[in-house]
């Protein structure tokens, strides 16, 4: 370096001109990457503002460095967060290493664009190596017009290059999303001045000296890069501890790591997910992509755009229909006649007329509004609302294939498929051709998507919440599904397949033979009757679960009765409805009616209610019952008139107090009076909240029976909402904690002569039957499909070995210890007695 | 059965619907001097604000903007781009 020489900086462009305290960019105002000043451009060409060599110039283009003969070095960064541009709108001229004349063009770039599209034109140049300076203009500067006026240092510090061993720090995968841009740059750099040691950051072959940002810069790093850190000198060691700390935490950048499938360490041949409908299958992977639609944003005149938008929503009404006809009273007709419902929706339509009103075209305007608000569903942070998205998405495109004219082909699924997508729509799955699929996995969704709505009532395997490196998979290649571990396997061996194959027909064998023995009773071998009753919802259930050996119902879940209606049912309606149900039961069947269990969570159309924000613990069950006692008033009396007809139970949900049974059950009694009835019907609540159990001894004098619905207790428990994506594999009533309120509330019952049933899913799960017998709960209120294969499991056991597997899993420490005692306990007897039998 | 809840949600949310700022060209933006420099209110097509110190202007006719009355109104820079944009560059 020459001293002597004092060196003036052209203008780069022209503009207006900033301090750089004033730029709103920490990065660039604390002066971290070196000081220089901020220009607000007028022209659109970044020119040189020295001669010298191209040190570095991103492959963005958006920032570029010129180094003199004599180590002068500047940057030149164009606009604020450009960087996410990636590359458009600006145009390189140079190429690095190649030498420039001051004034020479560097890089040219579209102000409107980037106006339009980053945060901010705002231009830095700053002297990163270092020279002090003086501004030569203030204001307005002209390209090309000299601008700061540099005062050589002394001398140059150079840079430690110290000998002796360096250490390398492990390699460590780079998160920032735009690799070691300025910003990250800077802070790294900045940290790593803050020692003596000399340290230099790898990226394979090449090598950069950390100290110095434009070094840093010249990597190129991109996200995913394997990075590594090597420092020599006294303090190396705690250099490179400081350093790779800091790329782990993006270098002041948020980064968001790979999602990590769920509960478990990635492997190249296992893929892991939320079991949403149980099952295994073998089959080959079949990805399922939506073709890319082109949408013009400008209309063509708003009259005609207008008319074309009705015609596409008509269109689309149509459809609509016609798969819901063709559905006939499914799942899949509820979620179609749900979509019919989106597209008379009158915020979305207003969104998309005031598009059209711009001049925009119908199928942007329709497609902005759809796409707006659906990404404020999903912002919205629950799952519930966050998977009615996908509805709104799905409505979305069908309307906007209809106004483009796009046909939708005809789709043709391979034999054996298993179909992988981000998430299947519903239109999709409508056009399916299900016989060919043998499962579902998908990277969104959770136990309430549609997918794993449809799969459970198609009975075939399904899991949710996979990694996206899923969609990556090749079509045609083939995997083994085991949905009931959540499980993807990508290089299923010969064994594992007819592993699962024979267990698939063991299975299905011991099913038929459970199904022929139904009717018998569900007796212990050592003579202790257990109570296997139906979960219901209509009378057509109540029929099938008699036809499948059931002994009365244990749940009926009144709110399912009038599921589709606008208006509440009338009362003489609602008392044909359970006068029907306890004819079909007869006199000598329980049958325990649940009053209404509606909620934030579980909304009825007649039952108007306002949002919550956090549905689970707001008025649901009782609580919104007791606050509208006209409507529970006339359930009951709707209720009360088939007393008689089978022996009449009445329930209450979610129960927390002891003053909500209180007032029911005085609401219950003045209405039995009214009617004249001499006899009162049972009343019993159901434990699912924790209060309600660990009081039991203080409910069980005014009850005349518990139920315990395990789904909600092991929620509040655990406090996990059993549907989320991440803590469904947690949220799992097999947990200590929920079998030690189970039997606190069985002691208290029995205490008190009051029975004990459950009709959660617990009860429908045979692993848990040993468990729940011993822990002495006398009823099992089961999914209709499983009554033979529970009954058939009580016949299997002995009371004083279910007492005993009872007591050893209360005392152990979490569900999965929980789960393998009782598979152990499984296979040493319910398995050698099903042998001895054949 | 989501119907309700759909329902409910978008009442609630209704006023975050509005369309997003940039769409909307309010009043305001620019002085009655700055317009008339532009070439009246009939010469502006639209107006934006953008990239934190900008106003993005869209004229039917750009020969009609007067450079030299914009800066006595008080806007110290402009930048004539093609197809009659012009952004007005009024800092931060």
């Amino acid at each position: 370096m020459n001293p002597s020489q004092p060196l003036e900086l052209l203008a780069p462009l022209s503009g207006l001109l900033l301090a750089l305290d004033q730029v709103p960019d920490p990065v660039f105002s604390s002066r971290m990457i070196g000081d220089g000043l901020c220009i607000d451009p007028t022209s659109q060409t970044l020119c040189a503002p020295l001669a010298g060599t191209i040190s570095n110039i991103q492959d963005t283009g958006h920032a570029v460095s010129v180094t003199d003969d004599n180590g002068v070095q500047v940057l030149m960064h164009i606009g604020l967060d450009t960087v996410n541009l990636a590359g458009k709108g600006f145009t390189r001229l140079v190429e690095e290493g190649q030498r420039v004349t001051a004034g020479q063009p560097l890089i040219e770039f579209d102000a409107d664009y980037v106006a339009l599209n980053a945060r901010s034109l705002l231009t830095l140049m700053l002297v990163v190596s270092g020279e002090p300076f003086s501004v030569l203009v203030d204001g307005f500067v002209e390209s090309g017009q000299p601008l700061l006026q540099l005062s050589p240092r002394d001398a140059v510090e150079a840079l430690d290059e110290e000998d002796g061993d360096a250490l390398f720090s492990k390699p460590l995968t780079l998160h920032n999303p735009n690799g070691l841009h300025a910003r990250p740059a800077a802070v790294l750099a900045q940290a790593a001045k803050g020692f003596n040691a000399s340290i230099y950051l790898h990226k394979q072959t090449q090598s950069a000296n950390a100290k110095s940002l434009v070094a840093i810069m010249a990597l190129q790093t991109v996200r995913g890069d394997i990075l590594q850190v090597s420092a020599a000198g006294q303090d190396a060691e705690m250099a490179i501890n400081t350093l790779v700390a800091l790329l782990a935490e993006g270098c002041g950048e948020t980064v968001s790591r790979e999602v990590e499938p769920v509960a478990s360490v990635p492997s190249a041949t296992l893929l892991k997910g939320v079991c949403a409908s149980p099952g295994s299958a073998f089959g080959e992977v079949v990805q399922v992509v939506e073709p890319e639609l082109t949408i013009t944003e400008a209309g063509a005149g708003e009259a005609a755009e207008r008319a074309t938008l009705e015609r596409g929503l008509l269109a689309a009404t149509h459809a609509l229909q016609a798969l819901q006809d063709k559905a006939g009273g499914s799942a899949q007709a509820e979620i179609f006649r749900a979509h019919q419902e989106l597209l008379e929706d009158p915020t979305l339509l207003e969104q998309a007329h005031r598009l059209l009103a711009q001049g925009k075209s119908a199928a942007f305007a329709w497609n902005r509004a759809t796409a707006t608000t659906a990404e404020l569903f999903q912002g919205l942070g629950n799952a519930l609302i966050a998977e009615r998205a996908a509805d709104l998405a799905d409505v979305g495109q069908r309307v906007l294939k209809l106004i483009l004219g796009v046909q939708d082909s005809v789709w043709d699924v391979p034999e054996r498929a298993i179909l992988i997508a981000e998430q299947l729509t519903p239109s999709q799955t409508a056009s399916l051709d299900t016989r060919k699929v043998l499962g579902f996995v998908t990277v969104g969704g959770g136990a309430t998507s549609h997918v794993a709505i449809l799969a459970r009532a198609l009975g075939l395997p399904a899991i949710c919440g996979v990694s996206a490196q899923v969609l990556g998979l090749a079509n045609g290649k083939p995997v083994l599904l085991d949905a009931d571990k959540g499980e993807l396997h990508l290089e299923p061996n010969l064994a594992e397949i007819e592993q699962l194959d024979a267990a698939r027909k063991q299975q299905a064998l011991r099913h038929q033979r459970d199904v022929a023995q139904a009717s018998q009773p569900a007796t212990t071998r050592d003579g202790h009757h257990v109570d296997v009753t139906a979960n219901v919802a209509s009378l057509q259930e109540v029929e099938q679960s008699l036809t499948l050996g059931g002994e009365g119902v244990g749940l009926l879940r009144s709110e399912f009765l009038y599921l589709d209606r606008n208006r509440a049912p009338s009362p003489d309606e609602q008392a044909a409805t359970y006068g029907a149900i306890a004819r079909a039961l007869g006199s000598e069947r329980n049958l325990v009616v649940r009053t209404l269990d509606v909620g934030g969570d579980k909304p009825l159309a007649y039952v108007p209610m306002e949002a919550e924000t956090n549905p689970f613990l707001g008025l649901r069950g009782i609580r919104l019952c007791l606050e509208r006692p006209q409507l529970l008033r006339e359930q009951l009396r709707a209720i009360l008139a088939s007393a008689g007809l089978a022996r009449l139970h009445i329930m209450l949900p979610m129960v927390s107090l002891l003053s909500e049974l209180h007032l029911a059950r005085k609401m219950l009694e003045e209405e039995a009076r009214a009617l004249g009835l001499s006899e009162m019907p049972k009343l019993g609540i159901m434990i699912e909240v924790p209060s309600a159990a660990l009081m039991a001894d203080v409910f069980a004098p005014h009850v005349d029976f518990f139920s315990i619905g395990t789904n909600d207790l092991t929620q509040y428990t655990l406090a996990m909402d059993r549907d989320h994506p991440r803590l469904a594999s947690q949220a799992d009533s097999f947990h200590p904690a929920v079998l030690r309120l189970i039997a606190t509330t069985v002691k208290a019952a029995h205490a008190h002569g009051k029975w004990v049933g459950v009709c959660g899913a617990l009860a429908s799960e045979t692993l848990a039957v040993p468990m729940l017998i011993g822990l002495g709960v006398d009823e099992l209120s089961v999914s209709i499909p499983l009554i033979p294969s529970i009954k058939a499991t009580v016949r299997e056991l002995d009371l004083a070995d279910c007492q005993i597997i009872a007591r050893q899993v209360l005392g152990l420490e979490e569900a999965g210890q929980v789960r393998e005692a009782l598979r152990q306990y499984h296979a040493a007897t319910v398995e050698t007695s099903s042998v001895v039998e054949h | 059965m989501f119907e309700k809840l759909q329902r409910a949600f978008w009442k609630a949310l209704t006023p975050d619907l509005i369309a997003e700022p940039i769409e909307a060209p309010t009043q305001g933006l620019l002085s009655a001097d700055v317009v008339s420099a532009l070439g009246g209110a009939d010469n502006l097509k639209s107006q934006q604000r953008v990239a934190l110190t900008r106003v993005r202007v869209q004229l039917q006719d750009a020969a009609r903007l007067d450079a030299a009355a914009l800066k006595a109104a008080g806007v110290p820079a402009v930048m004539v781009l093609a197809g009659g944009v012009v952004h007005l560059i009024t800092g931060l």
